[in-house]
């Protein structure tokens, strides 16, 4: 039997700027308000679920990178969040092994969504969606858990604030500005050692009588522009929505009067918004200029660049002889 | 035989846990491969070992680790692809017994693949993961005699606390005293253990302790290595399955029992790095990056 079918290789790319973000969401995102209003309640969720199983912020963090990036390529509707994001977290906890059975995920999910009638039927087609998102998240992130392996941004920045000897209230407020952290769109931009190293820098600079060394991140392998472009992000997101964020509420009792002034004092502090050197081709880009095609038969997923040139000749999609 | 687009399947290679392994070939860079196709749980999802697996090999660039390229996933299923090796340990080690009779490998070759073996289990150490089910089947070999660690389905990465961890992991012949008396705080040298039975494995060509169950398993332990007690093995006591009336042996002499089972000389060297090894109390074990500069090994690391 012969016959063609399609075949794509993918190089995974689980870092992108803002504007290439932005671009990719172009895609899939048509009404910017509702999704960010719908994160909010789907971060509620993911808490309460996480708060309920006693599962580490780690677990959390996982699920909001893969929440977000699923977003990147796939079309965002609201009627399906919180499917995705029950999938995003039953994903999380096989990858930072926080072992929980599907039944319980899906069912403590639908109880959170106020789903009255918890019927056996309702908790399986729960379940099934559950399953079939998981796949298309893992295709979303090309298979590629490098970012989420080992390293999260809670205990990388106790590690670092020891590092550079800050005080125990001084990582205590970053450790709380960095949940806030989790539900933006920076996890999606630097690694989690890099939101955390911004996190301190903002901590050192609310505590009185602390301020925040003058250290080359190279040493802690990340960059000026990277760690930037997470301070910004950051401060911007408490001058807009500070009435709304985690630290607002958990402020430590020497930092009552902190408010948006504080932060947009911050901002004026530290100049000129800088960040990461957007590159020139994003309208060329191919990953970001069209929705990504899952109905492709085979779909390859590779790290490293060589591989992907190894192979040139087959180019982005080529049409292949079945044998 | 089905055939997907890039990769032309070939004859199956084994079962693996979670998977059907199969020989492919990479039809635009004629390159072999292995191909693994992850059986998807229809009430689970994806397997958390493929997950694991995927996540940890993918990040372990090393000669003597198995490289993962690529993931494939067509229509409903994942398959990943690994480099290919031509056999594992355990095929090889089976190969060579004649009628009943197991027959170890030359000293030199028993050298070579250890130090591989340490070479690879150092790396993973080094980057934070444990393997946590290194037996022959695991080692994978091709003919050039090179040996890298395969089968990552179990392995993690570890960091500190280290106690929550699972103690149904390692394959029972090679499980560490500490895990089988129910330890759950071990962390690397759970594999070096396994390093030091396989190479008296591949000394012997048998098992070094082939136990059924965790009871039986610990005696053969005991009755080669002698019975530990809290001034030898501080926190002994403490462990969920400890034994105060376990009969109490003395340490065997390991060298001249292995003697017994090789045509090949156990040099003095190799029975103290054996030790080395085999320590009951984990904390004593050598490392291994300690057992690569042990002096049996002293011709590879003074080149």
């Amino acid at each position: 039997m012969s016959g063609t079918f399609q075949t794509q290789l993918l190089l995974s790319r689980p870092y992108l700027t803002r504007a290439q973000i932005k671009r990719a969401q172009h895609n899939t995102i048509p009404d910017r308000r509702v999704y960010n209003q719908k994160r909010l309640s789907v971060f509620k969720l993911l808490c309460d679920i996480c708060i309920q199983f006693k599962f580490p912020r780690k677990t959390l963090e996982t699920a909001m990178y893969f929440y977000q990036r699923y977003y990147l390529f796939n079309r965002f509707e609201s009627e399906l969040c919180y499917d995705v994001a029950t999938s995003c977290l039953f994903l999380s906890c096989k990858q930072v092994e926080t072992m929980k059975k599907i039944t319980d995920i899906a069912s403590m999910s639908l109880r959170l969504r106020n789903v009255l009638k918890l019927s056996p039927e309702i908790v399986d087609n729960c379940k099934k969606r559950i399953v079939q998102l998981e796949l298309r998240i893992l295709e979303t992130c090309c298979f590629d858990y490098r970012v989420n392996n080992s390293v999260h941004i809670d205990d990388i920045l106790t590690k670092i604030a020891k590092d550079l000897s800050l005080s125990r209230e001084v990582a205590h407020l970053a450790w709380i500005i960095a949940f806030d952290a989790l539900k933006l769109e920076i996890l999606l931009m630097v690694p989690q050692h890099t939101t955390a190293l911004a996190a301190l820098k903002i901590a050192c600079e609310l505590t009185k009588g602390a301020s925040w060394p003058s250290i080359r991140y190279s040493l802690f392998e990340s960059d000026e522009p990277s760690v930037s472009e997470a301070y910004f992000d950051l401060l911007n997101f408490f001058i807009n929505a500070f009435d709304l964020s985690d630290l607002k509420a958990n402020l430590p009792e020497n930092l009552r009067d902190t408010g948006i002034e504080t932060f947009i004092e911050l901002k004026k502090q530290a100049g000129l918004e800088k960040g990461l050197k957007e590159p020139d081709n994003i309208m060329s880009d191919f990953l970001l200029m069209s929705e990504r095609d899952f109905g492709i038969r085979e779909r390859r997923y590779v790290l490293s660049r060589k591989r992907l040139n190894d192979e040139r000749p087959i180019k982005n999609t080529a049409k292949r002889e079945k044998f | 035989m089905a055939s997907s687009s890039q990769f032309k399947q070939l004859e199956k290679l084994g079962n693996g846990t979670y998977a059907t392994v199969y020989k492919g070939l990479n039809k635009t860079t004629g390159v072999y491969v292995a191909l693994k196709e992850v059986k998807l749980d229809s009430e689970e999802g994806t397997p958390s070992t493929a997950v694991r697996e995927i996540s940890l090999m993918k990040e372990l660039k090393h000669e003597n680790i198995v490289r993962l390229y690529d993931v494939i996933h067509t229509e409903n299923k994942l398959t990943l692809v690994f480099e290919f090796m031509d056999n594992d340990l355990k095929k090889y080690m089976d190969s060579r017994i004649v009628g009943n009779t197991p027959y170890g490998f030359e000293m030199s070759l028993v050298k070579y693949f250890e130090w591989q073996l340490l070479q690879g289990v150092a790396f993973c150490h080094e980057n934070r993961i444990l393997h946590r089910d290194l037996k022959p089947q695991n080692l994978l070999i091709n003919n050039k005699g090179q040996l890298k660690l395969g089968d990552f389905g179990l392995a993690r990465a570890f960091g500190i606390p280290v106690n929550t961890f699972s103690s149904e992991v390692v394959t029972l012949w090679y499980r560490a005293p500490d895990v089988l008396m129910g330890s759950r705080t071990y962390s690397t040298s759970i594999d070096i253990w396994s390093c030091g039975c396989i190479l008296a494995e591949m000394i012997t060509g048998r098992p070094l302790f082939p136990g059924t169950n965790d009871e039986e398993q610990l005696k053969l332990i005991f009755e080669t290595m002698g019975t530990s007690s809290e001034r030898t093995w501080p926190g002994i006591s403490n462990l969920p399955k400890y034994n105060a009336q376990q009969p109490q042996h003395l340490p065997k002499d390991l060298g001249a029992l292995l003697q017994t089972q090789t045509r090949e000389k156990m040099d003095l060297a190799l029975v103290d790095l054996l030790y080395g090894l085999l320590q009951l109390n984990p904390d004593r074990r050598l490392s291994a990056k300690q057992a690569l500069n042990h002096p049996w090994f002293a011709e590879y690391y003074q080149h």
